[in-house]
Order: C-alpha cells, then structure tokens, then sequence
C-alpha cells in the first residue's frame, strides 16, 4: 500500500460532499426514522432490540454504499485515462489495488462507526458478540459489494454510471428484506436477490436465526444458514463472472 | 555509465526499435495492423518529431515504448532497458494525450500521489516551478485550462528526472498562446540534454522544436531526415491557380495530362497542381488552359507531408476524411 495516496483518496472522499452524504449521513438519518424514533425499538429481538436490528441492517447499507462507489470510481479511473498515468510510473498494479482496497475499507468505516456510536447512545440493546459479528460481517461482506461497483465502472466509464450503481443499491436494499421486514411471495423473491444473504448473516448472531415475518403481527420463522452463505457465495461468483467479463471486454475496446 | 558484460563505453541509443508490429482486433472487419515492421533509433541526447496523420500508428508505438502496451513482434530497448523496466527506473517517462488526471485534486496533490509512487522523485516544489505551475499549485485539477493541465502532465513527467522524455500530440486541442506556452516551457528544459522525442501533425511544431524528423504512415517510417531533408523530399513546387467554371471535369482532365504533372487537387475554385517542371505547366495553364490568378508555391514541410503520406496533415486531424467540401483528389501516375 502507498501510504500518500491512501491519504489523498480519503481526503477526495470527504471532499465530495454527496458522497457524504449518501454513504454517511443518509444511513445515519434512516437509522434514527426507522430504528431510534419508533416505538417498538425497543422489542426484544433475539439477544438484543429491534434498534439493533435497525442499526445493523442501516450499517450495512452505509457499508455497501461505500465500497459500490469505491470500487466503481477505481474501475472508471483506471478506464478513462489515469491507468495509462499510473503505468508511467513504478506503481505495480497490486500496489493500486491494495490501496483502494484499505481506501474502501476505511471509508465502510465512517458509516458503520457513526451508525454504531449514535445507536449505542440511543437504546440499541444487544450482547457482545451481535456487535462484534455484526459490525465484521458488514465489513467483510462489503468488500463483495465492491465488485458490483466494480463491474458499473468498467462498463459504462462516467461519474453518473457509478451513482446509478449507488441508487440500485436502494432497490437491492428493499428487495433484500434489508430496509422493512417482508413476508409472503416478497420474502421468497428476496431471498433470491443480492442483500439478502449479506444482511441476513450481518443479523443472524442477535436474531440467532429467526425472521421476522412482516404479516403476522411479532411472530418470527427460523431460516436455516445454509440458505443466507448460498445467496452470498452464488452472488460473489456472479459479480466476479461479470467483473471479468468487463476487464475482458474493456480491453477489447481500448 | 557503465555497461554490464558489454564492451561499448558509450551510452546505449536511448530508444531502439527493431520490427515493432502490432495489430488490433476489429469486430466483423479484417484485424488493424496500427503498426507494421517498424524500425527507429534515437541516439541519446536528440530531440526527435515523430509525424504522422491519425492512425499513422503513433501513439501505439509510443505506448509500446513506454510499456503500455505490449507488440505482437518486434525488440525495444529504452537506455538499454526493456520498456516496463526503464519506467520502473525511472529512465523514461511521457507527456500522454488528454485524459487521465483526477479532476477533484489540485495540481500539487497530483504532483505528490505521483511522486509518492517514485524511490527518489526530483522535490514537488522544484518540477511544479518548471512546469510553470507554481501560481496554480492550490487549483483543482477540474479549475485547470487544457493548456495548464498539460503542463502538469509534464511536470509529473519530470518527477523521475528521466533520461528520455515522450511527448504523445502534446498541445492537440490548445489554442495558439497556450501552445506557444507549452513549447517555452518545453525549450527551457530542453538545454538539459534530454532525450526528447514528440509525436505531431503540426509541422510548425516539427519544424521550429525537432532536430530530427521521423515522417511515419500507416505503421510504418517513410521519411527520416532533419527538417530541410524532409522538406526536400517535397517534390518541387505546388501551382495553384483559378480554374474556369466551364466544362471543369475536361478541364482538370487535360491539366492531369499535362507532362511533368504528378497530382492535381481540387477544392472549391482553387486548383492545386504540384509538377516537377512548374515553369513549363505555369506556362500552358496560362497560355492554353485559360487559368487566372496563377500562385507558384516553393516546397513546404506540408508538400512534402502529402508526397509522402499520401494525405493531408490538416484532413488527418479529422480522422482521414478530407477537409474540403467539393472537390477530388486525384493522383496521376508519373
């Protein structure tokens, strides 16, 4: 890693205010309306409250919106010209990636950490390991998401591209039962979709397992592991699949 | 310098081409051969044009050269180096076309993530003085003139203090101050006794900055030499004149077969007639054909760019296609 341009991208970070915005504050805000603000925050869920499960699920999504936007923005970079710059230069390309990668991990970093601190002050309630397995799960998981950026950036090559990524991240978000409790039909599409298997795992010490079911009022199912890891492996081998794809097919375009 | 297990005391060439060839892949078309079987050797210390319309195969070669891009066949040594190992030494280093800045860093932060990547760069403040850059040092990359950034593309250029320098089109797109600018800072430079070696079509640029040119077409070298050689190979004058409105087509046609004619280009009114023996065609064309206003022109760079091309240096700015708008361009076997 190059510890002056591990420095400058984080100050481009916190320079581009939106981005700010959409990664830090907004999860923060979604946090507090859905987590802190609602009455029943503080039911019991599993080894902790329903604050905790708000808080783990807003983190998540602070996470992956992150390392979507980190690992959109290298792709694009590398495609539009400041590949070619940084191939004037004894910079080998693992040294790049490296220091993107620490890049998007420190910035999953403000969001899961603003997140955590404002819950714990505001009635987030749950035992040790919820919060360990938790806040790792989010941070490991995101790196995943990265690629999905990834693939965004090397396709289409603009700024825009990369917030549409973003933005189908609130999508991915509802439909990954990530956002409010779904049930039914809904349910059995989500678990289908890429959130799901991320958030459920990043959930699944403080529920040990069990699911709200949105339509019945308080009453929980039990979902069994194998089915959150088989969302998250299949939809890792799918992203990587298509990131290759890209490298390939950028290539052919140069 | 010292040569490992060779008996030459002298310097290696800074840059040594054999057979480069390079070939890109088409969708539904037969494959571009951008580059094909070319040979170039720059001596140390030379400042060298590379010229040539787009497509000519330039910037591949001098991506190939820098180790951006690897050739299907051929050597390169760059100060006796491989391509990629001469950049990681810091040997060689470019001024590339437009693109590829970070548009939300200033100019010094620029300067510093790059330097950043260097065992022992020249100092920040030292290549952003000589790229005229200290005024802009806290503007953002995005704030910056095309003309300001490529001066920063050329002061992150001189971070490693390099022995070879490549300039790819440097000032394409900047207005004329900024390109006179850029070539100030340029030619201040120069008197370090590095090699220089840019690639144009603007022959002004060759012609007043080059001590050599390299004249290159479809991937290939078609004229080396300095600029009066160059200028030499132009094939004698160029006549122009105004031809009469009437009946042109048999008109043009009995032009063409006038003896000593090589080439008769066509656009608009004006009639361009480039012949060995311009006096005697002067001669009919006034006396015979009925042409007005008759200019005889000597031998320019660009004459001899379009002798040895086969194109025009202003039409291959808009990719080959000719810049004027009713006319033909016919060649005439000699």
């Amino acid at each position: 890693m190059n510890p002056t341009y591990f420095a400058l991208e984080l100050k481009r970070f916190f320079r581009d205010y939106t981005g700010v915005f959409f990664i830090a504050v907004l999860p923060c805000f979604f946090y507090v309306v859905f987590g802190a603000a609602q009455s029943w925050s503080d039911q019991s869920v599993g080894r902790g409250n329903v604050a905790m499960y708000v808080m783990i699920s807003m983190a998540a999504y602070g996470a992956v919106t992150a390392t979507v936007s980190i690992g959109g923005s290298a792709a694009m970079e590398r495609m539009q010209g400041w590949g070619r710059q940084l191939g004037l230069t004894p910079m080998r390309d693992f040294t790049f990636v490296a220091t993107k990668a620490a890049v998007g991990v420190t910035v999953a970093l403000v969001p899961i950490g603003l997140i955590f601190v404002i819950a714990a002050f505001t009635g987030a309630r749950g035992d040790l390991p919820s919060w360990i397995v938790g806040g790792l799960v989010i941070l490991i998981g995101a790196a995943v998401f990265s690629v999905y950026g990834l693939i965004f950036g090397l396709l289409f090559r603009s700024e825009s591209a990369i917030g549409a990524a973003s933005g189908t991240l609130v999508v991915l978000a509802f439909l990954g039962n990530l956002f409010f409790p779904l049930s039914g039909a809904l349910l059995t599409i989500a678990k289908f979709t890429p959130l799901y298997g991320y958030v459920s795992l990043a959930r699944r010490t403080l529920t040990e397992g069990y699911i709200l079911n949105g339509t019945q009022n308080g009453s929980v199912v039990f979902e069994p592991l194998w089915q959150p890891i088989v969302n998250l492996a299949v939809w890792t081998v799918i992203f990587c699949a298509l990131a290759l794809a890209a490298v390939r097919y950028g290539r052919r375009r140069q | 310098m010292v040569q490992t297990g060779g008996s030459a005391t002298l310097p290696p060439p800074a840059i040594e081409v054999h057979g480069l060839t390079k070939q890109f892949r088409r969708a539904g078309q037969d494959p571009l051969r951008a580059v094909d079987g070319l040979d170039l050797t720059v001596p140390a210390g030379q400042i060298m044009a590379f010229l040539g319309p787009n497509g000519a195969g330039k910037t591949t070669t001098l991506d190939m050269v820098l180790g951006l891009t690897t050739p299907d066949a051929g050597t390169i040594r760059v100060a006796g180096m491989a391509p990629r190992a001469a950049v990681r030494a810091g040997k060689v280093s470019a001024v590339l076309q437009s693109g590829g800045l970070l548009a939300d860093l200033t100019v010094v932060e620029t300067v510093r993530l790059i330097a950043s990547t260097f065992d022992n760069p020249r100092p920040v403040g030292e290549v952003v003085e000589r790229a005229g850059l200290a005024e802009l040092a806290n503007r953002r990359v995005s704030k910056c003139s095309g003309g300001e950034q490529q001066r920063l593309r050329f002061a992150l250029a001189l971070l490693p203090d390099p022995e070879v320098l490549i300039l790819d089109e440097p000032t394409a797109g900047m207005d004329v101050t900024a390109r006179h600018e850029f070539w100030a800072t340029m030619r201040a430079d120069a008197a370090a006794g590095r090699t220089v070696l840019f690639a144009t079509h603007y022959l002004e640029e060759a012609d007043a900055f080059a001590e050599r040119i390299v004249m290159v077409s479809a991937g290939r070298v078609v004229a080396d030499g300095t600029t009066s050689e160059i200028r030499a190979r132009g094939a004698g004058r160029t006549i122009s004149v105004d031809a009469p409105e009437f009946d042109r087509d048999s008109w043009i046609g009995r032009t063409r077969s006038l003896r000593g004619v090589t080439r008769v280009d066509v656009r608009g009114r004006r009639v361009y007639i480039a012949a060995s023996d311009t006096d005697s065609v002067a001669l009919a064309l006034l006396r015979d054909l009925g042409a007005r206003n008759l200019e005889i022109a000597a031998p320019t760079l660009d004459s001899a760019f379009v002798a040895l091309t086969g194109e025009h240096a202003d039409a291959a700015e808009t990719n080959g296609e000719t810049d004027y708008t009713a006319g033909d361009m016919a060649e005439v076997p000699a």
